[in-house]
């Protein structure tokens, strides 16, 4: 008798939390506010990172907004994208057929690609903008595409697989039972989108409790942030099976990260929040990078010591400025010149040296 | 001119090669496309060298073959290599025509003699490892017509064919199914298709590793069908038509488990829900087989929820620990939890079956970074970089 009491109480209970984290669940668009009551600092800083605004929509597109006609001829095509008032469109002409779409999705804060609807298919836009031409010119890795006819010169058609990465690396809540559900998408990367089970947590805290609090990723080894963070900034593992060699792959810094050989899976001072603080806006004063690399190398070691690997190296040229030499900026080659990233492979750079994969 | 759809599935094997020679096309082929500049070459050397003895052997033998004459040929190129083992080409000529006559053993060894002193031997590892294949040196075959296909011996289609079909079937003899699947994947992309193909699609299909002339002609219907549905699938264009062919095969051969497998693994990239579907119902047919518990774990993996992973893994180990992917799922998920000691020596086991098994090695290198040893991380890391370089060799 006494168990049967118990089991019930245990299913109202199981019922009670079910409803509650479902309601919260529902009032998703508003959750990053409701983190904002506890954690509002981070939570506004946040908003405005490349990573909070790594997808805008209609009326909220700045880079669109800033650059309302942009125009670029690529081989027999032409390119338009046109903005009025909140409404954006993409056209591609051939000069005797023109296809023209509204851009609902804009993929980055800086560079901007256009994921377009069109017939009920999805395509990744052939042109994109970068800001250092303040123009178009083709998207990054579309620069092979040789297209035959408007269709194809109007963008690269994405797979059912590209389209969940695109989304669920640019925006949040993508996914409803590992199906896309645009329905349910929220621009940009806001708290639920790494505090995955952050709904639970503020379903506890209406009921004035803590628990379950959201996994906490500060706890994860450097390999594990690497592996987390690489989720969109493309694991190790991901570059090596999809054979990605050569400088297009700075892009990908976990992967460079990994190749330095000072990375340690289990040594927190080489790992992606060791250096960013992923709720705030990218440093982009090297010097201030300078104490991370001085945690390890700031060390006097015997050459000894250092042939045995017992302590790292110490720079003979510098003690300061670190990451100017140490990570150089790689511009990618190609046809995706606009584009330049740090090189987050650690090393000893030599002039005129091979880029190392 | 050989034409693979022109042979019965039960002589696959031997008559392939057996056409190959009565036909010549295939020497023809090399010897057209690669041999003559050298031949020119060397045996313009040769001649100067000695005028009387070796150079006249020489053109004798390049007469005999060009005449069709192989015995003739065979013997005056033994003499001229007796003469001078140094001479690249005479071994391959050797090799060609010892091939031809069926004499499988003195052919590899000529061949091995020209690959010895030659840096380009392209054809000759394809070609030995077709003498090789015959031989029944399964192993050290597979070696050599992957490498020969890595250094560019697929340079016409219908070399290609030839080896890819053999590849597919040495995959499947060995029992690297999967890998086989990919290789026969080939076909049906250029939309080549045959019996024999459709033969050895269904061994690899449905894990039995055989050759096609070990079959029983009372098993060859099931492979047939089970072929043709992974053939369309493979293909892709139509998933109608490759999913009425595996209900077809389902309806015909209930009990096959390894029938659901396949058709699991074939959807896994396009359609991971319905695949977890065919791989339960294969794991209901067959509760002892490993090979559908491994994937279960694995499409659990892909989801990242290693913790759901472990019971199938276990499973799968339990079932057959020789299964590389049994051990690679089971130390994968383990790391996954932090069970990093534990994971790495499934992993390591999993690199005993299959050294090259890059999923293994990457798994490997993050349990070693996760365990703090970054040396053994980067070394295992610096492998998988030299796996997928060769990987991606043979596939292009």
């Amino acid at each position: 008798m006494r168990r049967t009491r118990l089991r019930i109480r245990l299913l109202i209970s199981i019922l009670f939390w079910v409803i509650l984290v479902s309601a919260r669940a529902e009032a998703g668009p508003s959750a990053s506010a409701t983190c904002a009551n506890c954690h509002k600092s981070k939570v506004m800083e946040q908003r405005d990172t490349p990573m909070g605004r790594a997808l805008a929509l209609p009326g909220s597109n700045f880079v669109l907004k800033s650059h309302p006609r942009l125009t670029v001829r690529k081989g027999s095509y032409t390119y338009v994208v046109e903005t009025h008032g909140n409404e954006s469109t993409y056209s591609v002409t051939d000069g005797a057929r023109a296809i023209t779409v509204p851009i609902r999705w804009g993929f980055g804060a800086g560079a901007q690609t256009w994921v377009l609807e069109r017939g009920g298919k999805f395509y990744e836009s052939i042109v994109s903008y970068y800001p250092a031409i303040v123009g178009l010119d083709i998207t990054t890795g579309d620069e092979k595409l040789t297209p035959h006819n408007v269709e194809e010169a109007f963008g690269r058609e994405l797979s059912d697989d590209d389209k969940k990465t695109c989304f669920g690396c640019h925006a949040t809540g993508t996914q409803v039972d590992s199906k896309l559900n645009l329905e349910t998408l929220k621009p940009g990367l806001t708290c639920q989108r790494c505090h995955e089970d952050s709904n639970e947590h503020m379903a506890a805290i209406l009921l004035k409790k803590l628990s379950p609090m959201p996994r906490d990723l500060g706890a994860l080894s450097s390999e594990g942030i690497s592996n987390y963070c690489g989720q969109c900034h493309r694991p190790w593992d991901m570059v090596v099976r999809s054979h990605w060699r050569g400088e297009m792959n700075v892009r990908f810094q976990p992967y460079r990260l990994a190749n330095s050989r000072c990375f340690s899976g289990t040594d927190p001072r080489i790992s992606c929040v060791a250096c960013h603080d992923p709720h705030q806006n990218l440093v982009h004063n090297t010097s201030s990078y300078d104490a991370k690399c001085l945690a390890c190398h700031a060390s006097v070691a015997t050459a000894a010591q250092v042939a045995a690997s017992e302590v790292p190296k110490t720079c003979p040229v510098a003690k300061s400025n670190c990451v100017s030499c140490h990570m150089p900026k790689v511009t990618l080659p190609g046809g995706s010149s606009h584009l330049t990233f740090t090189d987050h492979q650690i090393r000893i750079v030599k002039p005129g040296g091979s880029y190392p994969n | 001119m050989v034409d693979l759809s022109t042979k019965s599935g039960r002589e696959l094997g031997k008559v392939d090669l057996e056409k190959i020679s009565q036909c010549r096309w295939y020497l023809t082929a090399l010897i057209v496309t690669i041999f003559p500049l050298m031949l020119f070459t060397s045996s313009f050397a040769s001649a100067q060298e000695d005028p009387t003895g070796f150079a006249v052997l020489v053109r004798q033998a390049d007469t005999a073959r060009e005449t069709g004459d192989r015995a003739a040929a065979i013997k005056l190129y033994e003499e001229a290599e007796r003469l001078n083992p140094r001479w690249p080409d005479g071994w391959f000529f050797l090799g060609s025509m010892q091939y031809g006559t069926n004499s499988y053993a003195a052919a590899r060894d000529a061949l091995t003699h020209y690959i010895d002193l030659t840096q380009n031997a392209t054809a000759a590892f394809a070609l030995r490892g077709l003498c090789e294949f015959e031989l029944g040196e399964y192993p050290q075959s597979l070696v050599d017509i992957q490498r020969g296909l890595a250094l560019g011996a697929a340079n016409q289609p219908r070399n290609e064919k030839i080896l890819r079909y053999h590849e597919g079937l040495l995959l499947t003899r060995l029992g690297r199914y999967e890998d086989a699947l990919q290789s026969y994947g080939y076909f049906a992309r250029m939309g080549v298709s045959s019996p024999d193909i459709l033969l050895g699609l269904g061994l690899a299909g449905l894990r039995l590793p055989f050759l096609p002339k070990d079959v029983g002609t009372d098993r060859q219907e099931l492979l047939i069908v089970t072929g043709n549905a992974a053939y369309l699938t493979l293909a892709g264009g139509n998933d109608d038509k490759a999913q009425q062919a595996f209900s077809n095969l389902f309806q015909r051969f209930p009990a096959e488990a390894n029938a659901h497998y396949l058709y699991g693994y074939l959807l896994f990239a396009k359609d991971p829900d319905l695949a977890v579907t065919e791989f339960k119902r294969a794991a209901e047919i067959a509760p002892s087989s490993a090979s559908p518990q491994a994937m279960l774990a694995w499409s659990s993996l892909v989801r990242n929820e290693s913790m759901e992973a472990v019971p199938y893994a276990e499973r799968a180990v339990k079932n057959d620990p020789s299964l590389a992917l049994a051990q690679l799922v089971l130390g994968r998920s383990l790391v996954e939890i932090g069970n990093v000691k534990d994971g790495i020596d499934h992993l390591q086991r999993a690199l005993q079956i299959e050294p090259n098994n890059l999923e293994a090695h990457l798994a490997l290198a993050r349990g070693y970074s996760e365990g703090g040893r970054p040396q053994d991380a980067r070394r295992e890391r610096l492998i998988c970089l030299q796996v997928t370089d060769e990987a991606n060799q043979i596939a292009h």
